[in-house]
């Protein structure tokens, strides 16, 4: 038998999972090769020493670090779901103010664009033109829709920046707490 | 047994009182493994943590068919593993890096009572340093936990002969390293 196998069962031999016939072959070996005597020696101190070491128990918080940490992070991830919806919903909200007053000044500039490429021939399209002129700018300095544009603008980025800033200290409490 | 799974029930379903009962009853056994792992008290703990937060996060893709503890373990050795595989040039010195590691007083009738249980750790967690990740899990499964080959196998995703061939490999290398030491505990 060489040495490596020999080296394997008395692997087995530790865990025995060694049968009968191989046991004494090992012995067989072992009777004759010194070099193997000792590394089954020293397998066998080893094997003492693995087995007779006591589990390291673990700190007293640990438990308690656990369900923290746990919880901390569900709160942290309520909290940027929360930003998100809020960042929807005031985008859409926004975005719904802006939408029928920017389809009036769109309607009204292609209408100016078309005459304007067109070419202006007779006085009905200079008029036409002066009209959806006149009308976006109605549209844009009526003393109603004006400010709520500006309001809607101005809101839009501002929830805007606020979500970001959300998420962004979410994010970095998050990670603060990992 | 019971109640184990009935937290495991519970805490799939979110109840994160139940899953701090599992945390109560398994923290040792994989604050010890992390420990063997890894070697230093303050990662293993920051391991142990990581390993329960993961298998909370992931409890949806526990098998009740397996044991709970073959899926923590399972857990918290690849934590472990990834984690000395990212600092492979720390751990690759280390055995040139310890000054005086701790021997046995050959000349003493009674070793037993020389060596204090510090020094056996010392001694022992030096000793697994020395291993590769994988072979260090092994090493650990079957000493502290009593895992047979097959659990082993499952926990670190090897065959059953591959475990055998890592715990003999293991224990040769730790064998040649307690060479010219007084090992007769």
């Amino acid at each position: 038998m060489r040495c490596e196998q020999a080296g394997r069962m008395m692997s087995a031999r530790l865990d025995d999972r060694l049968d009968h016939t191989d046991m004494l072959r090992l012995q067989d070996h072992l009777a004759s090769c010194s070099a193997c005597q000792t590394t089954w020696q020293q397998m066998k101190a080893l094997d003492l020493l693995f087995r007779s070491a006591p589990m390291s128990a673990a700190p007293s918080h640990l438990h308690v670090r656990v369900t923290s940490r746990i919880e901390r992070q569900e709160q942290a991830r309520r909290a940027i779901a929360g930003g998100l919806a809020l960042a929807v919903g005031t985008t859409a909200l926004a975005v719904l103010v802006l939408i029928p007053l920017a389809l009036s000044v769109v309607d009204n500039l292609a209408v100016a664009a078309i005459l304007l490429t067109g070419g202006l021939e007779t006085v009905t399209q200079l008029l036409a033109l002066l009209d959806a002129v006149s009308r976006t700018a109605l549209i844009l300095l009526n003393q109603f829709s004006l400010p709520f544009a500006v309001l809607s603008a101005t809101s839009l980025l501002v929830a805007l920046a606020l979500n970001g800033l959300w998420i962004a200290t979410m994010r970095r409490l998050q990670a603060a707490h990992r | 047994m019971a109640d184990e799974e009935r937290w495991i029930d519970a805490a799939r379903r979110g109840d994160k009182k139940a899953f701090g009962h599992l945390v109560e009853v398994y923290q040792t056994p994989i604050y010890n493994l992390a420990y063997r792992m890894l070697g230093n008290r303050s990662e293993a703990e920051e391991a142990a943590q990581e390993a329960f937060i993961r298998a909370y996060r992931h409890l949806d893709s526990y098998d009740p068919e397996r044991p709970f503890s073959s899926w923590l373990f399972s857990i918290a050795s690849h934590y472990c593993i990834d984690r000395l595989r990212r600092q492979r040039i720390d751990w690759l010195p280390l055995k040139e890096e310890i000054a005086e590691p701790v021997r046995l007083a050959s000349a003493s009738p009674n070793p037993e009572a020389v060596v204090t249980d510090r020094d056996r750790e010392a001694w022992i967690q030096e000793l697994l340093s020395g291993l590769p990740p994988t072979d260090r899990a092994a090493l650990t499964l079957h000493y502290w936990y009593d895992c047979p080959y097959r659990e082993i196998a499952e926990v670190l995703g090897l065959t059953v002969s591959a475990v055998k061939s890592r715990l003999y490999r293991a224990r040769r290398t730790l064998a040649e390293q307690m060479e010219g030491e007084a090992y007769a505990l």
